[in-house]
């Protein structure tokens, strides 16, 4: 196995009508351990995989995948990248038994003990049309195909949006326990922030097409604090506010949720009148969204 | 591949059985009611109009549930070469039309010619080919609909237009319909990949699809003329559709009886006898010689572009002509057996050309049909149940039109008037021969009505050129007059243009958007079918302000065409070859450069987004 980045981005742009999807993303996502994208709707995600599998054309910029120029993808790259999408598409007309069979001629490493195993979390009955399956057995039969496929790098886009909680959890502890995920690397993209928390080891946030954080997750909940200060006046100008990601006024105490802050921000806030200051650690899903939330629009007159 | 042609088999396999049922169940009951081996061409391409909605269906809806972003990228992201995935889906989509359009045409035309004595020729067996091909052609055209670009994804359905005016037929309309089916395949292969929408990147690529871009533009430039026409109708200025035509014109002459037009054509004549032409003109009957419309019948065309059977009343007995043994086959009406072969002469000889049925002629008897094959005339006799020569004209010229001229009998053919005597039609004992010849003075295409008048030595006839002088194609409208006498001997008495009506910007609409494209028109039309004489124009040159206009457009094409690809990711010796075709093939051309290739997208430097400032 070589060092290479499994995907590297080098200035990469997409433009649609006028708004740029990626904005001169430089990314660089080494082998190994499970990578997450998280971003708002619009953040350039899903744009993102369609450049990398060279479903989509670049405005402008380079990205690679295995080393590979995206835009010339082989059928042997494509062997060596598992894709599973939110909507699980499958062949609905079609049975379990046949999709499988399918899938099994047409890759090359099929690992047909992974597939057993994973379809084995599930009720699946090899019979059953695909369409007659729950949305949850479709995502774990689809989660077994393409593990079963062995692939290097398999990406992940939101793959458990609308299912259940039991069925969210089925996917996830399939998927982290499984041993066809311990050689490959993963890249996983969700809004579910709890799911992160559990399976990431690398944090990369994305705001409107360009790459805002990467590290691990501990480090970025690390960066972000949230204080609360008593002022017995006005607070200052949220504007003058170094770091400040959200303020809010709750029973007369100002909190302040600040990123990259350090202890040094209560010598601001006693600056500015407060007399009784303290901190809490936040969740990664409040430091995210609290991040994310920073530059959301919002109506003019908010 | 045989995986992806599986897979989609059974996602269609249900529709396909169902279609196929329904279409066999209703050829079954219209081979009842009529011989669907012997329809006109309108009645085949109702059925054609079903096939390309049957095929366009099947390619918008299969591609339309592909193309979804996610369904694509499932489809294939997979260790499959893109095009093979297209061909494996394509197969199993014309797999889909094989069963449900050919198979049951097959079994009709299996059932006609075992399960019944009605006549099956090869041409028959090409019908269900065809259809095939047909739906085959709509369906890569519904295909490439949905996956290339939408700004120019429509331009497949030229492919199918070229099918509906070509004028091949038989074998070589399949050959035709192979080539447009193939060209369509082709498009969709090539819009068949992961990154849906981009612009070609070859050079034969983009070729492949600029043609049917540009020949589809300059068909939207026609409709466009077309719908301004409908404009000019309903002003009521419009010369065609005036209450009173402009004076002098060939829309009047048009208008008028066919003696007021062989008065016309005299009014100017200062010859001795003139003026005692002018009397009998006006005194006696002024018969027509009708041309007939459409094109010839031709030896293996699937549809009759003439009717080709007739039927003996009395006998009950329905004969059809065989392209296959070139003779009549005989139906017995009571019951449907067998009732025995044609053939030209005594001896049941094969026909030297198609014999097309005229109808019967005064003086006949009960039951005679006159029929006419090339340049033989013959005539079916009722009672001994033969088909017998009447006369014959010089070889190369082809009976068109026969109609009774007092008592007389006027055949036209393509290239003359022959007048014989009626008695010897009637009594049928004599070949016949011709007392008079008078060639037509023109190009039989632009002929569009001829006038006889009976004279005490002779006859006089108006001829009349004015077929297409609406458009570029036809000679400017003229009339003339001839007087042949009872020796055969023809004199010109006079010759009188007719206004044309139309401005010339009007007739050339065709011409001046793009004289390229125009110039290979007939070629396209004319693909693989036979020269018509009665087809043939006297076409004359281009006037000088049109072809002024044409050059300016081509100017500024060319101008249009340099800035665009300027502004467009292109290399060098491509941006002089979409300039250059801008400015030789015109506006067609700059629309297809627009439409094909879009403007780069731009995107701002790193230093100028406020964001990374």
């Amino acid at each position: 196995m070589n060092d290479d980045p499994v995907i590297r981005t080098i200035g990469l742009c997409k433009r649609y009508a006028g708004k740029m999807a990626i904005d001169h993303l430089d990314l660089e996502i080494g082998r190994g351990s499970i990578h997450a994208i998280v971003g708002a709707n619009g953040a350039g995600k899903s744009t993102l995989f369609r450049i990398l599998l060279g479903f989509l054309p670049a405005s402008s910029g380079e990205a690679f995948i295995l080393g590979r120029d995206c835009r010339s993808l082989t059928p042997h790259d494509r062997e060596r990248i598992g894709f599973v999408n939110e909507e699980h598409t499958l062949p609905g007309w079609m049975s379990v038994d046949a999709v499988t069979a399918m899938q099994r001629r047409q890759y090359r490493h099929w690992n047909q003990e992974t597939f057993d195993e994973t379809i084995g979390h599930y009720n699946v009955v090899r019979t059953q049309k695909v369409s007659q399956l729950s949305r949850g057995e479709r995502a774990g039969f689809n989660l077994a195909l393409t593990l079963a496929q062995q692939p290097e790098l398999l990406v992940f886009d939101e793959p458990t949006l609308g299912l259940d909680v039991v069925a969210k959890r089925a996917f996830l502890e399939t998927l982290l326990y499984s041993n066809a995920t311990r050689d490959c690397t993963v890249v996983y993209c969700s809004h579910q922030m709890e799911e992160i928390e559990r399976v990431a080891d690398n944090l990369i946030i994305m705001e409107r097409g360009a790459l805002r954080n990467m590290s691990p997750p501990d480090d970025f909940r690390a960066r972000v604090m949230h204080w609360v200060a008593d002022i017995p006046f006005r607070g200052p100008d949220a504007r003058l506010v170094p770091g400040l990601l959200e303020v809010q006024r709750i029973d007369g105490l100002y909190h302040y949720l600040v990123l990259d802050q350090g202890e040094g921000f209560a010598g601001f806030l006693h600056a500015c009148g407060a007399r009784d200051i303290h901190h809490l650690p936040v969740s990664l899903d409040r430091a995210v969204n609290g991040f994310l939330a920073k530059h959301h629009a919002v109506p003019r007159a908010a | 591949m045989p995986d992806i042609i599986r897979a989609e088999w059974l996602r269609y396999r249900l529709w396909v059985l169902l279609y196929a049922l329904a279409h066999l169940l209703a050829l079954a009951f219209l081979n009842r009611l009529t011989d669907l081996g012997q329809q006109p061409v309108n009645v085949l391409r109702v059925f054609a109009a079903g096939y390309v909605v049957t095929g366009l269906l099947l390619g918008l809806h299969q591609m339309g549930t592909w193309r979804r972003p996610n369904q694509w990228l499932n489809l294939l992201h997979r260790p499959v070469a893109p095009w093979r995935i297209g061909l494996g889906l394509f197969i199993a989509g014309c797999l889909g039309l094989l069963v449900a359009i050919m198979l049951p045409l097959l079994l009709a035309v299996a059932w006609q010619a075992y399960g019944t004595a009605r006549v099956v020729d090869l041409r028959h067996v090409l019908i269900p080919l065809a259809a095939f091909l047909i739906a085959m052609c709509a369906y890569f055209a519904g295909a490439y609909g949905l996956l290339a670009d939408r700004r120019y994804a429509a331009s497949g359905l030229v492919l199918i237009l070229w099918i509906m005016v070509a004028k091949a037929s038989g074998p070589a309309a399949i050959l035709l319909q192979l080539i447009a089916s193939g060209y369509t395949f082709a498009l969709a292969m090539l819009a068949f990949r992961p990154d849906l929408g981009s612009p070609p990147r070859s050079l034969p690529a983009m070729v492949l699809v600029a043609i049917p871009v540009q020949a589809g533009i300059y068909v939207l430039i026609l409709l466009g003329g077309f719908i301004a026409e409908m404009g000019w109708i309903m002003s009521g200025t419009h010369p065609g559709n005036m209450v009173t035509p402009p004076k002098g014109g060939f829309t009047e002459a048009m208008r008028m009886s066919p003696r007021d037009r062989m008065l016309a054509g005299l009014e100017d004549v200062s010859l001795p006898d003139a003026p005692l032409w002018r009397e009998q003109v006006a005194l006696s009957e002024v018969h027509v010689i009708e041309r007939p419309a459409g094109a010839p019948a031709l030896r293996n065309e699937m549809s009759n572009s003439a009717p080709m059977a007739f039927e003996d009343h009395d006998a009950r007995i329905q004969w059809t002509f065989s392209h296959r043994h070139m003779r009549y086959q005989g139906v017995d009406m009571a019951t449907g057996l067998p009732a025995g072969i044609l053939g030209a002469g005594e001896d049941n000889a094969a026909f030297p050309a198609l014999a097309t049925p005229l109808g019967d002629m005064p003086g006949l008897s009960r039951g005679d049909v006159i029929l006419a094959a090339g340049p033989t005339l013959y005539r079916y006799v009722a009672a001994v149940k033969r088909i017998l020569p009447l006369l014959t004209l010089p070889s190369g010229e082809r009976i068109v039109r026969m109609t009774p001229i007092g008592g007389s009998v006027a055949v036209l053919s393509d290239r003359a008037v022959y007048l014989y005597d009626g008695r010897y039609l009637a009594d049928g004992d004599h070949a016949m021969h011709p007392r008079q010849r008078v060639a037509i003075p023109g190009h039989a295409g632009d002929l569009s009505a001829i006038g006889l008048v009976e004279l005490v030595d002779g006859y006089l006839v108006s001829f009349t050129f004015a077929a297409q002088a609406y458009d570029m194609v036809g000679v400017p409208p003229y009339l003339t007059v001839l007087r042949v006498n009872d020796q055969g001997m023809v004199t010109p008495v006079a010759t009188r243009a007719l206004g044309e009506d139309y401005p010339a910007i009007y007739r050339y609409r065709a011409w001046w958007p793009s004289p390229v494209i125009l110039a290979l028109r007939p070629w396209a039309v004319g693909f693989l079918a036979p020269v018509d004489d009665m087809d043939s124009h006297d076409t004359p040159p281009v006037p000088a302000p049109i072809r002024t206009l044409a050059w300016a457009l081509m100017g500024i094409s060319l101008l249009w065409g340099a800035w665009l690809a300027r502004r467009r990711e292109l290399s060098t010796p491509a941006r002089l070859t979409w300039t250059l075709a801008c400015g030789l093939i015109g506006l067609p051309a700059v629309a297809s450069l627009w439409l094909i290739l879009p403007a780069a997208e731009r995107v701002p430097r790193l230093e100028h987004l406020p964001h990374h400032a």
